[in-house]
């Protein structure tokens, strides 16, 4: 083979360039800086060649060639703007606008109306037509101001479909569309989602679900991108369809799990429009799930957001300033002893926050009572499943991977990021193999589902663990508890893990609630050192990492030291000066309710329910107002993750920056600066910061180094902490003795859609359509044999309790077992629940 | 094999199958036996004969007597008469139109006489279900002789024919073949029969594949041993059931016999065909949007380049060629370059199929060398217009081609010269038209096709043609503008201009080949708002003459809007107020009172 070289000369509209080989002509003019009007056409997209907008003149080809089709080639003579391509184009585009709604395009009183429509004088005056939501954004508008078109030759029919509205998130108005079909592209390329197809064809073409299902039917991801990418205004976000163009951007990191992905917030004035994925390549690229891209909006402008600090009393709430706030909340704090203080913080707070509040507790308290919600989320399973971190792999392996082994993964709505990731491994040829026990969005994509019975999680995982020992031979041993064909799915499996070059194990929440998930999560480790394989566990909260890290457990010091570490007590005490070997109390979040009563109870970013029963007063610091009216509490407003700068430490390890985009709703303020000023009142030292990066130059120096604050490099932190959570392991739950059958055996999981204690359910209308609330699975023999139909309500009843949830018939759910998704299902008690189940009676 | 002392040769191609052939076969076979001959005579079912318009046909070897328009009635005086008594049945043997006597033998007639077979050389002398009727006409001989070529000298032989594309765009078979056998590949090539035959009154394909499905699949044999190819795919509308029956049988007795498999004719060579069947789209006839159905995708054409000889099904180089260019292969391979580059002209070689449709008496398929002029293929051939009309124009090349007038009749049929008249080859289809056809509503009729298949990928093909049909639905309900034509025009050419694939690039054809050679009709529609042929009724007057009206009273009765008055023994008249000009007294009158002014 000659050598070609990398680049070619063109002529281009009389000038010489020189552009890479291999380039369309689009893209060779687009970097030179001429523009060629497109519609079709998009940076990340394969080239389509539909709208013909694009259409050049070349040297030596036939017609008119398309740019974005057509490679450059050395010495090729381009036109771009002939008077015959421009009427060429002229003539397309009125074509494409004789099926577009066109008012907003050639009106006669288009400048006027432009000019306008800023007025607040509401008579007399045009205010502008609003048909739209995409105005000002449109790339038809771009197309034809450049082309300069004022009327439409042909006539112009409305193709009158119906507005499609009721899927979440986004509204469908298909008489809009161009049918440039950059939404299937996306939908298809980029994401590898296949739900949006092209149905009929010619002049009846539309787009959506084939077979005519909604996207949620059709296993619509959410993900936004179609939306994204829709130069027109066909797909439109429910929450923002009337916001208008963002004034500005802010680059940060989503909050909503612990992938971490970067995100770009849309600002107008002073509100967050809109949330869309970051081109980052080292996370995220280019991606976002349902949370990012739809629910950030919604939960941060909700009504709910408390905007001043009050005071609860008795059921009357009083607002007050700051000054009277910091006040009353130094007064309680300074007459309570330590072992009287408790404080919650939420791990969806920033390592400044988090580092703050810990500090608070130890040193401004003398307290070493300082612990999270996420102790009681991960259950007794939470310490082996924070030891899958010390094997942990970077998102980005995943490109690597020969052989993917999922645990208990779902990627639909959260972590779809993920989700595509593994679409693209298998294309690649990756091959993917799922456990999970429920129905789930890898089980129609995987090689191998291996679906074990429930209650045999973990002996499933042990065997596998088995076949994978190096000196045993995978073909005698039989997988315990399993039906035949598993026990075969099994050995391929072991197999396949055995033989592959670059493994990787995915964790994801199936199992977090589980009832043996210390087990299943020590049996992950260990399979994953048996095949070599890296693991990715998937936390479901931004910076789960940065609360170990900076400490706010009882048992672990910032940098993740073990409090009984007295080397590291003893240089704590140096630098904050305050004796911590004192500090081997048992107390932790799971002792809130059984443990002595607190005097204060300090939550920040945490919502119990019937928080305020705990101690006798109660300092409430969140972005909400408490579900319910409180009896004697402090209530501060604080600042959302879009309101503050800080760094999250997503589940690779990587220190990532959360940026300041607009200022917190009201009076409200970030955690750290709110504590800080209370310490202050308090008269303690060492809480003189005006500004994060000040507190994360203190942890950089005194704890561990976080790297630079602006513009962090974002490489991962060895995640080789010493200290452990103490968990409790349940006993085993022997079996029952009097014969009598147990009805049923109930499951339940956490829900992770989650901010700060609140359910994203409860603040975005969207989110309620995609996250089953309190809806109870239940096989569709046992639900015929009872009598219950899919919607009823139903009671689930066992010693401990009651509840009333809704009835989903699952073909998948095993037989006689019933599972539920519940805000915090550790206030049920340990999984599984043996329970009675019948119609609620009307 | 047994042999016999005659052979019935029963056309059984979709014509002659819809006229009831399977029960003459029955019949014959029945009446046969009954008389004992059946150690003598054979009954033989095989493809069409092309002369459908006069079918069901059998056709008596060896002397070659040619029956038509056969009904199950026939057979027993046919078989006592014929095969008992020796006495060939002169009532059911051809006349030309307008003459007496019958022509008993199928050579001598004027609709067989002229042409030249080629790639149809099996059409009605054997079972096209049974492949060894085929190797005893030199079947796969061509395939013996490719495989001790080499490749590139195949490839030679195949340039050397001047064989170019039958599918329509005619071009250079054995470049192509080059071009792919050259193409880089890291995983196979392939070669694809494209019979997704989609033009209406177009069914060379079909015929072809339903009399001789060995000679496409030998064709694709030696093609893809050529270009270095081990899979190949047929990909054939499901619309043709006999077709695809036919074509399912020969696969398999082609794999039996080793022809088709692993180490074809003990040579080495790999090699196997997978039929995939089209859904009907006329657009997957255009050859990206074929490769994407036969991958399982939507059947939408992408831009090229790269062209698919580099890039087609799965990506990987893919030679594509039409069931005719297939067919015309193990013919060249056998006799050689030198024997097929004689027929034809000098840029077109060999023959051409045609279905010749339309106002024509001799309806059916024709295979003539290349370079015959219109009126041959019109008049000695399709023995010219029936009820001694006046020609009008022949529409060539289906909705991508054009009309070509009368004036032009004696325009030798080779690319060049039709592509020159503004239509083109296409892939066979010649629709007659008569001096009754009105040429907007032709171009209407085309359009209205077209627009239905188009895919809806690019704007000017889905917007364009629905908008050039807007304006000719205009025109001929006579509401169009002098504006209008010139938009259309302009459309015309726009569209023709900037569209993606051949689909969108040819569907003006027909209304630019008739705004060419018959703007006046178009004017009459517009200015003085008349339909010249008196096709488009929303122009025409009914009027109903006095003296030859019976008063019957049917179009009074069948009238939907009441404007038809008159009593018994009284001449009717229309209320030319209350007419909605829907034509339907014009339709039922019997004595042809009712005239169109």
């Amino acid at each position: 083979m000659g050598k070609t070289s990398k680049t070619v000369q063109i002529n281009m509209d009389n000038q010489r360039l020189e552009v890479h080989r291999g380039l369309t002509i689009l893209q060779a003019a687009e970097s030179n800086g001429i523009y060629i009007p497109t519609l079709c056409a998009h940076q990340d997209l394969s080239p389509f060649g539909g709208c013909r907008m694009c259409i050049v003149e070349v040297e030596g080809m036939r017609g008119f060639p398309t740019a974005c089709t057509t490679p450059v080639e050395e010495g090729m003579v381009i036109r771009t703007k002939t008077s015959q391509v421009q009427a060429e184009r002229k003539e397309i585009l009125q074509l494409i606008l004789s099926e577009h709604t066109s008012s907003c395009l050639v009106c006669d009183e288009k400048v006027e109306c432009k000019e306008f429509m800023g007025t607040i004088r509401k008579a007399g005056v045009t205010t502008g037509c609003r048909y739209c939501p995409n105005d000002d954004q449109c790339e038809l508008q771009d197309v034809v101001d450049y082309l300069e078109l004022d009327e439409i030759g042909y006539p112009v029919y409305y193709r009158g479909l119906r507005v499609e509205k009721e899927d979440p998130f986004y509204d469908r108005d298909y008489n809009l569309c161009i049918l440039c079909g950059r939404c299937i592209r996306v939908c298809q390329e980029v994401r590898a989602a296949n739900t949006l197809a092209f149905k009929q064809r010619g002049r009846f073409t539309v787009i959506g679900p084939a077979f005519d299902r909604t996207h949620m039917e059709a296993g619509c991801e959410f993900c936004g991108a179609c939306v994204s990418v829709c130069p027109t205004g066909a797909l439109s976000e429910k929450a923002r369809k009337w916001e208008g163009k963002p004034d500005r951007e802010q680059i940060t990191t989503c909050a909503l799990c612990g992938v971490g992905c970067q995100m770009r917030l849309l600002i107008k004035g002073e509100k967050i429009i809109g949330s869309l994925p970051a081109q980052d390549p080292v996370v995220n690229s280019g991606q976002l799930c349902v949370k990012g891209r739809f629910c950030v909006t919604e939960l941060v402008n909700h009504h709910r957001r408390l905007r001043k600090p009050q005071r609860h009393q008795n059921g009357t709430e009083v607002e007050l300033s700051w000054n009277e706030a910091i006040e009353a909340a130094a007064a309680e704090l300074s007459v309570c002893a330590p072992k009287q203080f408790g404080m919650l913080i939420s791990p969806n707070c920033s390592n400044e926050d988090l580092y703050i509040a810990q500090k608070f507790a130890r040193v401004a308290m003398g307290s070493p009572n300082i612990d999270s919600s996420t102790r009681t989320f991960y259950g007794h399973g939470f310490s082996a499943y924070l030891d899958l971190f010390r094997q942990s792999a970077p998102l980005a392996d995943l490109e690597k991977s020969s052989d993917i082994l999922c645990v208990g993964l779902d990627a639909r709505f959260g972590r779809s990021v993920v989700g595509v990731a593994l679409r693209k491994a298998m294309k690649r040829g990756a091959r993917i193999v799922t456990i999970n026990p429920r129905p789930h969005n890898l089980a129609l994509m995987a090689d191998i589902w291996l679906k074990p019975i429930l209650g045999a999680e973990a002996g499933l995982l042990r065997s596998l663990v088995k076949m994978t020992e190096r000196k045993n031979s995978t073909s005698r041993t039989r997988a315990k508890g399993q039906g035949r064909g598993l026990t075969q799915d099994l050995l391929t499996v072991a197999e396949m893990l055995k033989n592959a070059h670059s493994p990787a194990i995915l964790v994801g929440s199936e199992f977090l609630q589980h009832d043996k998930s210390w087990q299943i999560f020590e049996l992950v480790g260990r399979l994953a050192q048996n095949v070599g394989a890296r693991i990715l566990p998937l936390p479901a909260q931004n910076n789960l990492l940065g609360s170990i890290l900076m400490g706010t457990y009882p048992e672990i010091l910032p940098g993740g030291f073990s409090s009984a570490d007295e080397k590291k007590a003893r240089q704590f005490k140096k630098s904050w000066s305050v004796n911590l070997a004192q500090f081997s109390t048992g107390w932790n979040a799971s002792a809130l309710s059984t443990g002595p009563r607190l005097k204060v109870l300090y939550l920040i970013g945490e919502n119990l329910p019937g928080f305020d029963q705990l101690a006798d007063f109660t300092i409430y610091q969140n972005i909400y107002s408490p579900d319910s009216p409180t009896v004697d509490a402090l209530v501060l407003p604080s600042a959302a993750f879009t309101e503050a700068d800080g760094t999250f430490i997503n589940g690779e390890g990587r220190i990532q920056r959360v940026r300041k985009a607009v200022n917190p709703p009201g009076d409200a303020l970030p955690d750290w600066e709110i504590l800080c000023r209370i310490a202050r009142k308090m008269g303690k030292k060492g809480f003189d910061f005006s500004s994060a990066g000040q507190i994360h130059r203190e942890i950089s120096r005194s704890v561990m180094n976080l790297g630079r604050f602006h513009r962090p490099k974002r490489k991962p932190v060895p995640l080789t902490w010493q200290g452990r959570v103490n968990v409790s392991r349940p006993k085993p739950s022997g079996k029952v003795k009097d014969g009598k059958q147990i009805p049923f055996l109930l499951h339940a999981s956490s829900a992770e859609h989650v901010y700060r204690g609140f359910l994203l359910t409860a603040f975005v209308e969207g989110a309620r359509q995609i996250f089953p609330q309190d809806m109870v699975d239940i096989n569709p023999k046992d639900a015929q044999k009872k009598g219950i139909s899919q919607g009823d309500a139903v009671v689930v009843s066992c010693e401990r309790f009651q509840e009333t949830w809704t009835a989903n018939i699952v073909d998948e759910q095993p037989p006689r077992t019933l599972h539920v998704t519940l805000h915090q299902s550790a206030s049920l008690g340990a999984n599984p629940h043996r329970v009675k189940v019948k119609k609620k009676d009307v | 094999m047994k042999t016999y002392r005659s052979y019935c040769m029963v056309c059984a191609g979709t014509a002659c199958v819809s006229n009831r052939s399977f029960h003459i076969k029955e019949a014959l076979e029945r009446e046969i036996e009954k008389q004992g001959l059946q150690d003598e005579i054979a009954v033989v079912t095989t493809g069409c004969n092309g002369f459908c318009a006069v079918g069901p046909l059998v056709v008596v070897h060896p002397e070659g007597i040619f029956y038509q328009q056969l009904r199950e009635e026939d057979i027993p005086y046919v078989v006592e008469e014929h095969f008992l008594k020796g006495r060939p049945v002169k009532r059911l043997m051809y006349s030309p139109p307008g003459e007496q006597t019958p022509i008993p033998k199928m050579n001598d007639i004027g609709f067989f006489k002229q042409q030249r077979l080629i790639a149809l050389r099996n059409r009605g002398l054997i079972d096209p279900e049974r492949i060894d009727e085929y190797i005893a006409r030199d079947g796969y001989f061509g395939l013996a002789k490719a495989l001790k070529m080499k490749p590139r000298e195949i490839i030679q032989e195949i340039k050397d024919s001047g064989l170019r594309g039958r599918g329509g765009a005619g071009f250079l078979t054995g470049l192509k073949w080059e071009l792919t056998r050259k193409a880089k590949s890291n995983g196979g090539k392939f070669v694809l029969c494209n019979a997704d035959e989609g033009d209406p009154g177009a069914f060379m394909d079909r015929s072809i594949v339903e009399a001789d499905p060995h000679s496409v699949i030998e064709g694709l044999i030696i093609g893809a041993y050529a270009i270095g190819a081990n899979q190949g795919y047929i990909y054939i509308r499901n619309e043709y059931p006999l077709a695809l029956k036919r074509l399912i049988i020969a696969l398999e007795q082609a794999r039996n016999y080793g022809l088709l498999g692993k180490d074809i004719l003990g040579s080495g060579f790999d090699f196997d065909i997978k039929i995939v069947r089209g859904a009907g789209a006329f657009v997957c006839g255009e050859e990206t949007a074929l490769m994407a159905s036969v991958e399982g995708r939507l059947g939408e054409p992408r831009p090229r380049p790269p062209f698919p000889t580099e890039h087609g099904i799965w990506s990987k180089p893919t030679n594509n060629n039409n069931v005719e260019t297939w067919a015309n292969v193990p013919s060249i391979i056998r006799r050689g370059a030198q024997w097929y580059s004689q027929i034809g002209t000098e840029t077109s070689k060999g023959t051409k199929v045609f279905s010749l449709v339309g106002k024509i008496n001799n309806t059916g398929l024709v295979e003539v060398p290349m370079g015959i002029t219109l009126r041959e293929i019109i008049y000695d051939i399709g023995g010219g217009i029936p009820h001694e009309k006046a020609f009008k124009a022949v529409q060539t090349g289906g909705p991508s081609g054009g009309c070509i007038p009368a004036e032009l009749l004696d325009l030798p049929v080779d690319y060049e010269s039709l592509s020159e008249a503004g239509s083109m080859m296409g892939s066979g289809g010649m629709v007659v038209l008569d001096e009754d056809t009105c040429m907007v509503d032709i171009a209407r009729y085309f359009l209205s096709f077209t627009q239905d298949e188009s895919c809806g990928k690019c704007t000017p093909c889905r917007e364009g043609t629905k908008m050039m049909l807007h304006l000719l639905k205009k025109i001929t309900e006579g509401k169009g503008t002098e504006e209008d034509l010139e938009t259309l025009e302009q459309l015309a050419h726009e569209v023709k201009e900037t569209s993606l694939c051949g689909l969108g690039k040819t569907a003006p054809n027909p209304v630019l080949t008739t705004l060419r050679y018959f703007r006046d009709e178009y004017e009459a529609h517009i200015k003085e708002k008349r339909c010249p042929a008196h096709v488009c009724r929303q122009l025409n007057t009914y009027r109903i003459d006095p003296d030859a009206c019976t008063a019957c009273g049917l179009c009074r009765k069948e009238c939907p809007e009441d404007a038809i008055s008159g009593g018994k023994k009284q001449p009717h008249l229309i209320d030319q107020q209350k007419c909605v000009k829907c034509g339907i007294c014009f339709d039922v009158c019997k004595f042809e009172a009712v005239c169109i002014d």
